[in-house]
C-alpha cells in the first residue's frame, strides 16, 4: 500500500511536481498517466526514497519514506527509468548480487533466481554475460533484479518502453500475476492502451498536478468522453 | 555493513577480474618497473665496464715504443690499428676517439722538451666522455711518471714539482650512491599502487553512472558507505597484485644485474625489499581511495579519466622533489601521504632502517586519510546530482 499526499519538488525555477496525491492499495494495479514532462518520474524518484521532496509526505505499508528510506526500499521492488547491468555478469549474477544486498542468501537465493529466471522466460541466456543482449531481455533482468526480495509494492517507470509485442505481453501478464499475489502495483506510462488494458486505477498527471483519478469508467464519466483518449487528452490539458 | 562491505567488494572483483582492460592494466604497470631497470642497470654496467676496457686506435705507434709499450701493460688498454683519417673518423662516429703520436714524440722525449699527443675526441657525445677520461687519465699517469723520473735524474725530490696534492675523500657510501638510483623503484611502485586499480575504481564508480546501474544499485537498503567501501576495497585489491608482482619481478631483475662490473656490493636484502612492500602496501588504500573519490564526480568513463590524468602527477611531485631536494634521513616525512613513504623508502635503500614506528605511523597516517576520503564519497553519493545527473 502506497500513500502519497501533497507531493512537490522544484528543480531552480521549474516545478516539476506541485501537487500530488494518491493512493495505490494492496491486490490492485494503478496506472500513473501523462505525458511526457508530466512528473510521472520525478513522483516514481521521490518515492524510492533517492530524491528528497520539497513537501510533503509518502507512506509505504505506513512507513515514511523521509524517515525511513533503508526500511521502505526493503519493501518496495523499484524498476527505475535507468536500467543498467553490469554488461560482465549473467542474469543469475545480477538477481544474486541483488538478493544478497537484500539479505538473502544460500539456498534460498539459488532457488529464487531460479524461480525468477523461469517466470521472466530467461532460461536459455541465463548464464550468458549480459552485455549481448537485447533490450527486452534487459528490462527483464532489471526486473528480475528488482523482484529478487519478494516485495509487496512494485513499481515500474514505463516498463513496456522499447519493447516489442512479445515483451510486452509477458511484461503485462507479470504485472496481473503480481496483483493476483496480493501485490501493490504501481506503474507510469503515457500510453493510454497499455494503462487502460491493465489498471484498476489511473491517476492522471499533467503539469506536476493530478487531473483525475478513479476507475476508467469513473475517468470517462468525469469527461464526458466515451473514449479514453479522448478523455486523457481532455484530462491532460493538450485539447487545442 | 561487514557482510554488505564482503558482498559488493566480491562482487565487483569478479567484476574487474573478467574486464580485459582492468588485468591488462595490472599486467603492464607490473611490467613497468622491471624492464626499466633492468634496462637502466645493464646500461649502467656496460658503461662502467667499457670505461675500465678501453680499446685505444693510435696513430704513430713506431714513433713513440717506450709510450706505447707502457700503455699496453696497463690494466684493460688495448692498443687497436686506427682508421686513415682520425678526425673524419670520430666525427662520423666510426670510433670514440682517436689518439694520435706526434712524429717528433721521441726527439722531443729524449731533449726533455713537451712531447704533444693529440687526443681526438667529440665532447657532444655522452657516451664517449668516460673512455675519453680514461685515455687522458692514461696520457697524464704516463707523463707525471716520466716528470718524477726526470726529477729524480737530476736529484730533486718528485714532491718540489708538486705544490699542491689533492686528496679526495668520498663521504657517500657506494650503496648511498647506488640508492640515489634505486629511489626510481619507490617510484614505480607508486605508480603501480595508483594506476593498477585505477581501472576498477573508474569502472565501480563513474562507469556505473554511464551504464545507469547506480540508481538501482542505490534503491537496495544498504548504506552507501557499505557500497563505496567495498569498491575502494576492489580498486585497493587490483594495486595491492600490481605493486606485488611489480616487487617481485623487479627482484628478480636485479638479482641478474652485474653489480661487481659497476664496483658495487648490491646489499638490498630480501628484509630491505619487504620493508618497501610494508611502506607502499597501505598507501595502496590510500590512492585508491582518491580514485574512487574524483571519478564519483565523473559522469563517464571518459570524464573520470580526465580528473585522474592529473592524478598521476601526485605521485610524481615527490619523487621530482626529492631529486632536487633529497627527502632521505627525514622520517618525521612519515605522515604526509607519498612524501612519508618516498622518505622511509629512501632510508631503507640507503641502507639505514627507519624504527617501525615511522611505518605504523605512515600507515595510520594513510589509511585515515583513506577513511576521510570515502566518507566524503559515500556523500557524494546521496547528492541528487551525482544519482540522476547524466
Amino acid at each position: 500500500m502506497i500513500e502519497i499526499r501533497g507531493l512537490r519538488k522544484k528543480f531552480g525555477h521549474v516545478e516539476a511536481v506541485r501537487d500530488v496525491s494518491f493512493t495505490a492499495s494492496d491486490g490492485t494495479v494503478v496506472g500513473l498517466l501523462g505525458p511526457n514532462g508530466a512528473g510521472k518520474t520525478t513522483t516514481l524518484r521521490m518515492l524510492s526514497g533517492l530524491m528528497r521532496p520539497d513537501a510533503g509526505t509518502i507512506l509505504v505499508d505506513q512507513a515514511d519514506v523521509a524517515a525511513d528510506p533503508v526500511g521502505v526500499q526493503a519493501r518496495m521492488g523499484l524498476l527505475p527509468e535507468s536500467r543498467g547491468l553490469y554488461p560482465r555478469l549473467t542474469p543469475i549474477e545480477h538477481i544474486e548480487y541483488f538478493g544478497r544486498l537484500h539479505g538473502i542468501a544460500g539456498n534460498t537465493l539459488t532457488a529464487r533466481a531460479k524461480a525468477l529466471v523461469a517466470r521472466l522466460d530467461l532460461n536459455e541466456s541465463a548464464n550468458r554475460p549480459v552485455s549481448g543482449f537485447s533490450q527486452g531481455e534487459r528490462t527483464k533482468v532489471a526486473l528480475a533484479r528488482a523482484l529478487v526480495h519478494q516485495p509487496r509494492n512494485v513499481i515500474l517507470d514505463e516498463p513496456t518502453n522499447g519493447l516489442d509485442v512479445m515483451s510486452t505481453r509477458s511484461m503485462r501478464q507479470l504485472i496481473r500475476a503480481l496483483r493476483s499475489e496480493g501485490c501493490c502495483v504501481l506503474f507510469s506510462s503515457h500510453i493510454m492502451q497499455e494503462v487502460s488494458a491493465l489498471c484498476d486505477r489511473i491517476v492522471v498527471i499533467a503539469q506536476g498536478k493530478v487531473t483525475a483519478d478513479g476507475t476508467p469508467d469513473e475517468i470517462r464519466k468525469l469527461t464526458g468522453r466515451e473514449n479514453l483518449e479522448d478523455a486523457f487528452v481532455a484530462l491532460s490539458g493538450m485539447e487545442a | 555493513m561487514l557482510s554488505q562491505i564482503w558482498i559488493v567488494w566480491i562482487k565487483e572483483l569478479r567484476d574487474g577480474l573478467r574486464d580485459r582492460r582492468s588485468i591488462m592494466s595490472v599486467i603492464l604497470v607490473s611490467a613497468l618497473s622491471p624492464v626499466l631497470f633492468g634496462g637502466m642497470f645493464t646500461v649502467m654496467a656496460e658503461r662502467a665496464k667499457d670505461a675500465e676496457e678501453i680499446k685505444l686506435p693510435v696513430v704513430g705507434v713506431e714513433y713513440a715504443p717506450a709510450f706505447v709499450d707502457w700503455l699496453k701493460h696497463q690494466t684493460g688498454v688495448e692498443i687497436v690499428a686506427p682508421p686513415a683519417d682520425p678526425e673524419q673518423a670520430v666525427r662520423d662516429r666510426k670510433q670514440d676517439l682517436v689518439l694520435v703520436i706526434e712524429k717528433d714524440f721521441e726527439k722531443n722525449m729524449a731533449r726533455a722538451r713537451p712531447a704533444s699527443v693529440k687526443l681526438v675526441s667529440d665532447s657532444t657525445r655522452e657516451s664517449t666522455r668516460r673512455q675519453v677520461q680514461r685515455a687522458r687519465a692514461l696520457v697524464t699517469a704516463y707523463s707525471s711518471q716520466m716528470a718524477a723520473l726526470r726529477l729524480i735524474a737530476r736529484g730533486v725530490a718528485p714532491g718540489v714539482a708538486m705544490p699542491v696534492e689533492i686528496e679526495e675523500v668520498e663521504v657517500s657510501s657506494a650503496q648511498e650512491r647506488l640508492a640515489m638510483q634505486l629511489n626510481v623503484l619507490t617510484l614505480l611502485l607508486v605508480i603501480a599502487a595508483l594506476t593498477g586499480g585505477m581501472q576498477v575504481a573508474i569502472d565501480t564508480t563513474a562507469g556505473e553512472r554511464e551504464r545507469g546501474s547506480l540508481e538501482p544499485l542505490l534503491l537496495s537498503p544498504v548504506p552507501r558507505v557499505a557500497l563505496a567501501a567495498g569498491k575502494w576495497l576492489a580498486a585497493s585489491a587490483f594495486g595491492g597484485a600490481s605493486v606485488v608482482f611489480s616487487m617481485l619481478l623487479t627482484v628478480n631483475v636485479l638479482r641478474r644485474v652485474p653489480w661487481e662490473d659497476m664496483g658495487i656490493r648490491f646489499r638490498v636484502s630480501d628484509a630491505d625489499l619487504m620493508s618497501l612492500l610494508a611502506l607502499v602496501l597501505p598507501l595502496v588504500l590510500f590512492l585508491s581511495a582518491v580514485v574512487i573519490f574524483s571519478s564519483t564526480f565523473a559522469r563517464s568513463f571518459k570524464e573520470a579519466q580526465g580528473y585522474i590524468g592529473m592524478l598521476i602527477l601526485l605521485p610524481m611531485l615527490p619523487g621530482v622533489i626529492s631529486v632536487l631536494y633529497p627527502l632521505s634521513n627525514r622520517p618525521w616525512l612519515a605522515p604526509v601521504p607519498i612524501f612519508g613513504q618516498y622518505a622511509l623508502a629512501a632510508d631503507v635503500l640507503g641502507g639505514r632502517r627507519p624504527s617501525v614506528v615511522f611505518y605504523v605511523l605512515a600507515g595510520l597516517s594513510v589509511l585515515a586519510c583513506a577513511m576521510v576520503l570515502l566518507g566524503l564519497s559515500s556523500r557524494l553519493l546521496k547528492r541528487e546530482s551525482i544519482i540522476f545527473g547524466r
